[in-house]
């Protein structure tokens, strides 16, 4: 119960250190002048010469050029022959936070520990992220053991911990198979799996004790325990499962385990090689899929390339983005990501959503980021073209209705 | 710009792991095999006659079996029809054959399967229908293995049986010695009595906690006055296997690697309970200890290697010893593995029977050792394993007899589902050469136009290379003008 006032008192304390930097900053509010404005809503809308009103760090709405007028008190940025993108949003990184302390491998399952604590705001990489149109970051630790601990989604602009903070915990990171299989002593599937299962079962077990005594089925409280507390938000299905997973039985595994018979809600992060076999078990759920870093799987028994996500989206999986998995590919080039799925055979404007609307959507976000719709976060990139063209570049990124990098101060591509 | 597919080749690609393997659809409801020789396995042969299946059983065997008017024939004149082969003993589904750890009976097969194998389609194409996935002979107590077949793309589709049995290995394979592996077992057998006593204690304190009377004996009787308190959900994971198997409740598959370790097999066994649900997995030299193995009377998994080879080491002199021959001759009932090197014949479970006739053994012993006899070590003898009313509609229909190495295996029904069909493997087809590997990617020349695919290509490559340098030379030849 303290940690619980504990953490409110933070929250409370980042609503008011937000709150009064939003209004210095931005008082009478902003319009940009947008070429075109993807804005990647229900809809799909794509708005051409359009104005962007932006109020207290929320998009307020859009106009027409030449048609609405700006009010008096706006700042206007003119970006009519530019395109207005949704920040890009990576479900699955490494660089929010201190690189030295991603990788705890205390044991085959470390439940309890958190990337919260190692978060650096305004980090080198966390400003490349900036200027290459990034705003939201899913820092999760590292995957040398099967649960290494819970993530934090953070925003790429801010000075102090509680400004970048979106939600922790942003997810619960799981590792199935690849690099928890050089533990120590060298473990195998079977273990891992029964380890994870294991693991969750008694996180899944301490829920339900808490649960009985909330419906008031059992008169006393049971004991409280850190270490699987905050496994209660997975198991109500306020934030995800980061699983890294890849090759047919391990995703398959994820699916039937988590997805299936846990009712976690699931992110398959990177379902790289031919994990995109496993679409026909996956109909019907509600699992994500954020391909990367790997864009393409050679088969060798049939001499045939793949593209990764378009096998995943030939297959049915619509619920389909990319990430970085930065530092392994570079946080600024999300973009990249989603360009090379093309190059394998993806769709340019799914790809796009894929690394705006659908990490979202898969980090359970997307009522804040990951469109640009009145309500939700200015949080945006202007770019001058396609972003999923490699020659564009992104000239300025706005962060919750602040200009967080501009190419014409600092130019970094 | 080579990387638009048309629909059909995505449809390939997909499907690429299960090329035979097809969904598991419904089957017909009832389908009839005529005009084939049967060779049930358990009873005589049936020179022509038909099998009727009906919802995946089979309904009906004879050499005049009334055919119902709504049933799905099937004409296999010429042919021969036998059950499914069983693979009594095999790892080669599973992502490594043993965990880094000795002892490990809370692990499942369930989590290593790997349906996405080329085994599991080759398995299929060579006329397998049952695989016991179990874990290797590096253990001392390996997880539970569980019955499988070849078709089904989650561990959950593809079982015919969980939980079969545990694997026990008496002999070492890890470079500690025979002594340490024994003791091993004496280790953790002694750990699971006292966690037993612990727990009978605890649950007894717990029923006097509930009725709020104070403990009146001492420990040793509250032991014993808790035994029968104990519920089957109370076990841990790290005892429940070990529990079941003491008391005869899971089956154990024992590897004893050489002939000094059968008979620390067969103790083993006896002193921890589970002795009448053991099979031994042999080694090849423990033919040499067959007195031992025909007085134990357990069933027997013989090692893939048939044929063992001595060197006298004063003479110099090589004999030679055909292991099955001498488990015949003795009347012990045993099941023959295929070899796990895929470059050998010794793949073939049909393979390994021909070769027992071929060294003496009788031909009906020869087929149970490939069918019958692995259904009935498994447990599941009364499903599985021979051509009888009743039985699952597991079937190998070959294009000759089964133990005549020029036969195909033809079609393969699993629980009266068609997996297989010779004519429709591709992959079998591109291995003979009889058709080319399909190429997703169709090259493109710089106008977009579409060219046939695979070695097509690289003719289509040299053709635009030779006429560039027709162009070129054209070119060169207006410039000169």
């Amino acid at each position: 119960m303290k940690t619980a006032s504990i953490k409110h008192l933070r929250f409370a304390v980042a609503l008011i250190a937000m709150g009064s930097f939003a209004s210095s900053v931005l008082a009478g509010g902003l319009a940009i002048k947008a070429g075109k404005v993807v804005t990647m809503n229900g809809d799909d809308a794509i708005l051409n010469n359009a104005i962007v009103f932006i109020e207290d760090g929320v998009v307020k709405g859009f106009g027409k050029q030449g048609e609405t007028k700006i009010p008096k008190g706006y700042r206007v940025i003119d970006a009519s022959d530019k395109w207005v993108v949704p920040g890009l949003v990576d479900a699955h990184n490494h660089t929010a936070g201190s690189l030295m302390d991603l990788n705890d491998m205390v044991y085959l399952t470390n439940p309890g520990l958190r990337t919260l604590e190692t978060i650096v705001p305004d980090n080198e990489l966390i400003k490349q992220a900036r200027a290459g149109g990034v705003t939201s970051v899913l820092l999760i630790p590292g995957s040398g053991t099967n649960m290494s601990g819970f993530g934090t989604i953070s925003k790429t602009a801010g000075r102090t911990v509680d400004e970048v903070v979106m939600r922790a915990p942003g997810s619960l990171k799981i590792a199935q198979a690849g690099n928890p299989e050089w533990y120590w002593y060298g473990v195998g599937r079977s273990y891992m799996n029964y380890n994870t299962r294991q693991t969750l079962e008694k996180a899944l077990a301490y829920h339900k004790k808490w649960v009985a005594f909330e419906e008031k089925k059992v008169a006393e409280p049971p004991l409280f325990d850190p270490i699987f507390d905050e496994f209660r938000g997975l198991f109500q299905r306020k934030f995800p499962a980061s699983v890294h997973t890849q090759i047919y039985q391990v995703v398959m595994t994820t699916i039937d385990m988590l997805a299936n018979k846990l009712k976690i809600r699931t992110v398959i992060d990177h379902g790289t090689f031919d994990g995109f076999k496993t679409t026909p078990i996956l109909k019907g759920s509600d699992v994500y899929t954020m391909n990367g870093p790997r864009q393409y799987w050679f088969d060798m028994s049939q001499r045939k390339m793949h593209g990764n996500c378009a096998r995943w989206w030939q297959g049915g999986q619509k619920k389909l983005g990319c990430n970085t998995d930065a530092p392994v590919v570079p946080q600024a080039e999300l973009s990249y990501q989603a360009a090379m799925a093309c190059w394998y055979g993806w769709t340019p404007y799914e790809a796009l959503k894929g690394v705006t609307r659908m990490p979202a959507e898969a980090l359970m976000i997307d009522g804040e980021v990951g469109s640009l719709e009145p309500g939700k976060s200015a949080d945006f990139g202007i770019w001058t073209g396609d972003p999923l063209d490699p020659r564009s570049s992104c000239e300025m990124t706005v962060v919750r209705g602040k200009v967080a990098y501009d190419a014409k101060v600092k130019r970094r591509f | 710009m080579n990387r638009r597919l048309s629909i059909q080749t995505i449809i390939i690609a997909l499907g690429a792991a299960f090329v035979v393997a097809p969904a598991l659809a419904s089957p017909p409801a009832k389908i009839a095999l005529k005009g084939g020789r049967i060779i049930p396995v358990v009873g005589e042969d049936i020179p022509v006659g038909t099998v009727l299946i009906e919802h995946g059983k089979i309904k009906a065997v004879g050499k005049d079996v009334e055919i119902p008017y709504d049933a799905m024939v099937i004409d296999i004149s010429g042919k021969v029809v036998m059950p499914g082969m069983i693979d009594a003993h095999s790892s080669r589904g599973l992502d490594i054959r043993n965990e880094n750890l000795d002892v490990t009976p809370f692990l499942d097969v369930y989590d290593a399967i790997d349906p996405s194998k080329l085994y599991f389609e080759d398995a299929l194409r060579d006329g397998v229908t049952s695989i016991h996935a179990i874990v290797g002979n590096n253990c001392v107590i390996g997880g539970l293995s569980r019955v499988i077949h070849p078709i089904g793309i989650t561990p959950d589709e593809m079982t015919q049986q969980p939980s079969v049995s545990l694997k026990l290995s008496v002999s070492p394979q890890r470079g500690s010695d025979r002594m340490a592996q024994l003791a091993t077992f004496r280790e953790t057998f002694r750990e699971l009595g006292e966690y037993l006593e612990n727990l009978a204690e605890k649950k007894y304190e717990e029923s006097l906690e509930k009725k709020d009377e104070k403990i009146k004996v001492g420990p040793d009787e509250a032991k014993k006055l808790g035994k029968d308190l104990i519920k089957p959900e109370d076990y841990d994971d790290k005892h429940r296997n070990l529990v079941k198997l003491t008391r005869g409740q899971l089956g154990a598959f024992v590897y004893a690697g050489r002939a000094g370790d059968v008979a620390a097999a067969a103790s083993l066994a006896k002193e921890h309970g589970f002795f009448k649900r053991t099979t031994l997995v042999l080694g090849a030299s423990c033919y040499k200890a067959i007195d031992e193995v025909k007085s134990a009377n357990r069933p027997v998994v013989l090692d893939s290697k048939l044929l063992y080879r001595e060197e006298n080491p004063i003479t110099g002199k090589i004999t030679e010893t055909f292991i099955p021959r001498v488990y015949a001759d003795a009347g012990v009932a045993f099941s023959l593995l295929p070899s796990s090197n895929t470059s050998l014949a010794e793949r073939y479970l049909n393979y390994q029977a021909a070769r027992c006739v071929r060294n003496g053994v009788s031909r009906q012993a020869a087929l149970e050792a490939i069918t019958i006899n692995p259904a009935r070590a498994l447990g599941i003898g009364d499903r599985f394993g021979s051509i009888e009313t009743g039985k699952t509609a597991n079937l190998v229909v070959m294009s000759g007899d089964p133990l005549d190495f020029s036969s195909w295996v033809d079609l393969v029904y699993i629980n009266g589902i068609r997996a297989y069909e010779r004519d429709d493997d591709i992959r079998l087809k591109q291995l003979l050469g009889e058709e080319k590997p399909e190429v997703a990617e169709p090259a493109k020349d710089e106008k977009g136009n579409g060219e046939a695919a695979g070695d097509k290509a690289a003719k289509a490559d040299t053709d635009s290379a030779e006429d560039k340098s027709e162009e070129t030379s054209e070119k060169a030849e207006k410039k000169k003008e």
